[in-house]
């Protein structure tokens, strides 16, 4: 026979003021470590999203990014040569997309327009740039070809100030085109949600250039990503090829390097975590040396009594769990769940939205729960193993 | 029987819950300090800025906008008296690597006339200038990219450029600024670079910022709304913005790095704060009954606050001391350029962060320990001797 959960549950509340205050040193590491789930979340989303393997992002031998390179249309063409590509089933042309990436500042929603972010703003052909990136998808309608209109990704839009729709954002290399916002676009959640899209002959006239900056290619289905990016990086083409999933690892490394050293913060304070609940059921083994004497003398095993205190020491931490989680809901809901980082070559900023989803939830408490019970090991073990006549013989 | 005695035996008595409390408070405690190292240098390096007095004028659209290089000019003229502006130096990015890495150092071009005025920071010796005027392939090197790479001065160093036209260029290193408030700069000729363009076609005029040099805080902030009205309108507008304001736009950009260590110490505190405060009720609890032996022994009720408040503080100190320790003797012994943050300055073992954790543990095991002793202070003796732990 197990000890009944409600006796624990009882014990839990018998010293309220320590049972509190380690509440209260759970719920804080948890409500980071739901951050930093969320975070991670955030961008390891990001990451997955943007692993279309079929997709290739050419830039300029020796540059590091697309916001770095330059194409000139000389060079651009040299990609027709490329075979294994997919090809537009109406047009039956192959899908290359030229785009141009430049930045523009723009003030953050998040301190109230204090700060500006770089963000990238790219110019593409619609009919061959929908076509390779595959996974962004209109809401509302896209930029017209003859007037000056961009259309704006939803992350954009959200961390950003002056992208609602009808807004004009001034672009161009005067800064004195003003571009009107017309639409929206998602991308599963990708990098591209953080960048602004116009009609590329437009923009390039705006900035004055006459070099594209990179190229997008969809392989064929059934051909090999690696043999395309080989002809591209060949003796004939010679420009750099990456695979899209490549591309953003190099790109979000700050962002991987910043998680890391989060990550590393949290784990050491959870083992103070960990000590204290270590601390509290010492404490609660201690002061109930007779009641466990008591309890094994009406016959429950000592593999019952140490479960029951690491059960105990999970209930507690399980409650700062919960709390926890509460704080970084209203921390997120109320103070705000956006984060934007810059790329580690681009000089264009990426922007984050952090969730406290179900998953990442469940996902901390059991990390509360190893908490809990890692903590009340020891104390459990020496409940267990209590001597039952000389406790009860003494005081 | 005196009191450090009784601290003694009571820290004494129960090892197990003192030595957990201490690793509680100790490992959130070198989180602490470590971002509060990290806050410090933040702080200190934008002191040190303040005091030189740059204005940054980049580009309104973008810092990858290019300004005319005319602008120099108009800008000196500004205030031809100089009574307001020492000198404007010009700098283009060159966004330069060693070949064959993938670290893109801050490389840029700087005006070789005012570059020793408006960086007065780099403290060039009369020797040095007159060697960055004579030599064309002249460049000043950080001491972080220096040491990372293990140039000296006199090194030959070749920078390939990451931004069109992918230049290389050849410089030798006429100085390593050690005291560099960002450890990845890397200053060279812009005539050299214009030249280098022009033989080959290329074009290598127009410049990323140009940094202003104030003679004091109020002319900046006049400069500063001068300057921007004078190109409003223009095709090319400006923002004018002060060395921090400028600094502080990448430090957001790259993941807010100071605003996350004091989120960081703010939850650290809690936390030491309910770790001690929970051990002093746990031990206070289990040991009313001695106290109220030694309150009818005769002893004062401030004598009994002070035993209580006591242990707590000294085990506050200890945890602290804990987590410090190893913290100082990482920054120590950890070569500084392996802990660098993107291209700021690593965390620096300040003794202000090691003074502010330790005063901060200190108030933190008085708090923690206050209502226990004040509960010992109003312990009436048979109450407590008759209660029954």
């Amino acid at each position: 026979m197990a000890l009944p959960l409600v006796y624990h549950w009882r014990n839990v509340f018998v010293r309220p003021t320590t049972t509190t205050l380690t509440i209260l040193v759970v719920a804080a590491v948890v409500g980071l470590l739901g951050w930093i789930l969320g975070f991670a979340a955030a961008l390891g989303s990001s990451l997955a999203v943007a692993s279309d393997t079929h997709k290739i992002i050419v830039i300029r031998r020796g540059s590091t990014s697309e916001g770095t390179s330059a194409l000139p249309p000389a060079e651009f063409n040299k990609l027709s040569q490329v075979t294994g590509l997919a090809r537009d089933p109406q047009t039956g042309r192959p899908l290359v997309s030229p785009e141009m990436t430049v930045q523009v500042a723009l003030p953050r929603k998040r301190d109230g327009g204090r700060t500006t972010a770089n963000v990238a703003v790219r110019g593409v052909d619609p009919d061959r740039a929908f076509a390779v990136h595959r996974n962004v998808r209109l809401q509302g309608p896209v930029f017209a070809t003859g007037t000056q209109e961009i259309i704006v990704g939803v992350k954009a839009a959200e961390q950003f100030a002056g992208l609602k729709l009808g807004d004009v954002v001034n672009l161009g290399f005067g800064n004195d085109r003003g571009y009107r916002v017309v639409g929206y676009f998602t991308a599963d959640g990708g990098p591209l949600e953080s960048e602004i899209w116009g009609y590329l002959p437009s923009l390039m006239n705006a900035y004055s250039r006459n070099a594209y900056s990179s190229a997008a290619l969809r392989v064929a289905p059934d051909e090999d990503p690696q043999q395309v990016s080989a002809q591209i990086e060949g003796p004939a083409i010679q420009l750099t090829a990456k695979t899209e999933a490549a591309y953003w690892h190099e790109q979000l490394k700050l962002v991987r390097g910043y998680l890391v050293i989060v990550t590393g913060l949290v784990l050491i304070m959870s083992v103070a975590a960990v000590c204290s609940i270590a601390n509290t059921m010492f404490s609660a083994v201690a002061g109930r040396t007779r009641e466990i004497a008591m309890l094994r003398t009406i016959g429950f095993g000592r593999g019952r009594i140490l479960l029951g205190f690491v059960l105990e020491a999970v209930l507690l931490a399980l409650l700062g769990g919960v709390l926890g989680c509460g704080l970084c809901l209203a921390w997120l809901q109320f103070v705000g769940r956006t984060k934007d980082m810059l790329g580690a070559s681009s000089f264009t900023t990426l922007a984050f939205e952090i969730r406290l989803t179900p998953t990442i939830a469940a996902a901390a408490l059991a990390a509360v729960v190893l908490v809990g019970a890692l903590g009340a090991f020891v104390p459990a073990w020496r409940a267990a193993r209590v001597q039952a006549v000389s406790a009860l013989r003494e005081g | 029987m005196t009191l450090s005695y009784v601290l003694l035996q009571n820290l004494r008595r129960n090892p197990l819950r003192t030595a957990l409390t201490a690793v509680a408070f100790a490992l959130p405690m070198a989180v602490f300090v470590l971002a509060l190292s990290l806050v410090v240098g933040f702080v200190r390096t934008s002191a040190a800025l303040e005091q030189e007095l740059r204005l940054g004028v980049h580009h309104r659209v973008s810092l990858t906008n290019f300004l005319p290089d005319g602008h120099r000019r108009k800008i000196e003229e500004l205030d031809p008296q100089r009574t307001r502006l020492r000198a404007v130096c010009g700098m283009r990015w060159f966004g330069g690597r060693v070949p064959g890495t993938q670290q893109t150092l801050q490389s840029l071009a700087a005006d070789v006339d005012t570059l020793p005025i408006v960086y007065s920071d780099i403290g060039l010796t009369e020797a040095e200038i007159a060697e960055w005027q004579r030599e064309r392939r002249a460049a000043i090197a950080a001491g972080g990219v220096a040491r990372q790479y293990g140039w000296q001065v006199g090194d030959r160093v070749v920078l390939e450029s990451t931004i069109p036209p992918y230049r290389q260029l050849e410089f030798r290193l006429i100085r390593i600024w050690d005291e560099s408030p960002f450890p990845m700069t890397f200053y060279f000729r812009r005539d050299y670079l214009l030249d280098a363009f022009e033989r080959d076609g290329q074009i290598g005029t127009g410049c990323s910022i140009f940094w202003v040099k104030c003679v004091d805080a109020a002319a900046l902030r006049s400069l500063q709304k001068e300057i921007d009205a004078l190109f409003a309108n223009t095709p090319d507008e400006t923002r004018s913005e002060d060395e921090n304001a400028f600094v502080a736009g990448f430090v957001q950009a790259v993941g807010d790095l100071p605003s996350l260590a004091q989120a960081m110490a703010t939850v650290v505190v809690i936390i030491v704060a309910l770790v001690a405060g929970n051990t002093m009720m746990m031990s206070f609890r289990e040991r009313i009954r001695e106290l109220a032996v030694f309150k009818a022994l005769g002893f004062s009720a401030l004598r009994v606050f002070l035993i209580v408040l006591s242990e707590s503080v000294l085990l506050a100190l200890l945890g602290s001391a804990l987590g410090i320790l190893p913290v100082v003797a990482g920054l120590t012994l950890i070569p500084p350029d392996r802990l660098r943050w993107g291209a700021f300055s690593p965390p620096e073992l300040s003794w202000l962060a090691v003074l502010g954790s330790l005063s901060i543990g200190l108030a933190v095991g008085i708090a923690a320990g206050f209502w226990p002793a004040w509960q010992a202070w109003q312990l009436r003796t048979t109450d407590a001797l008759r209660r029954v732990a």
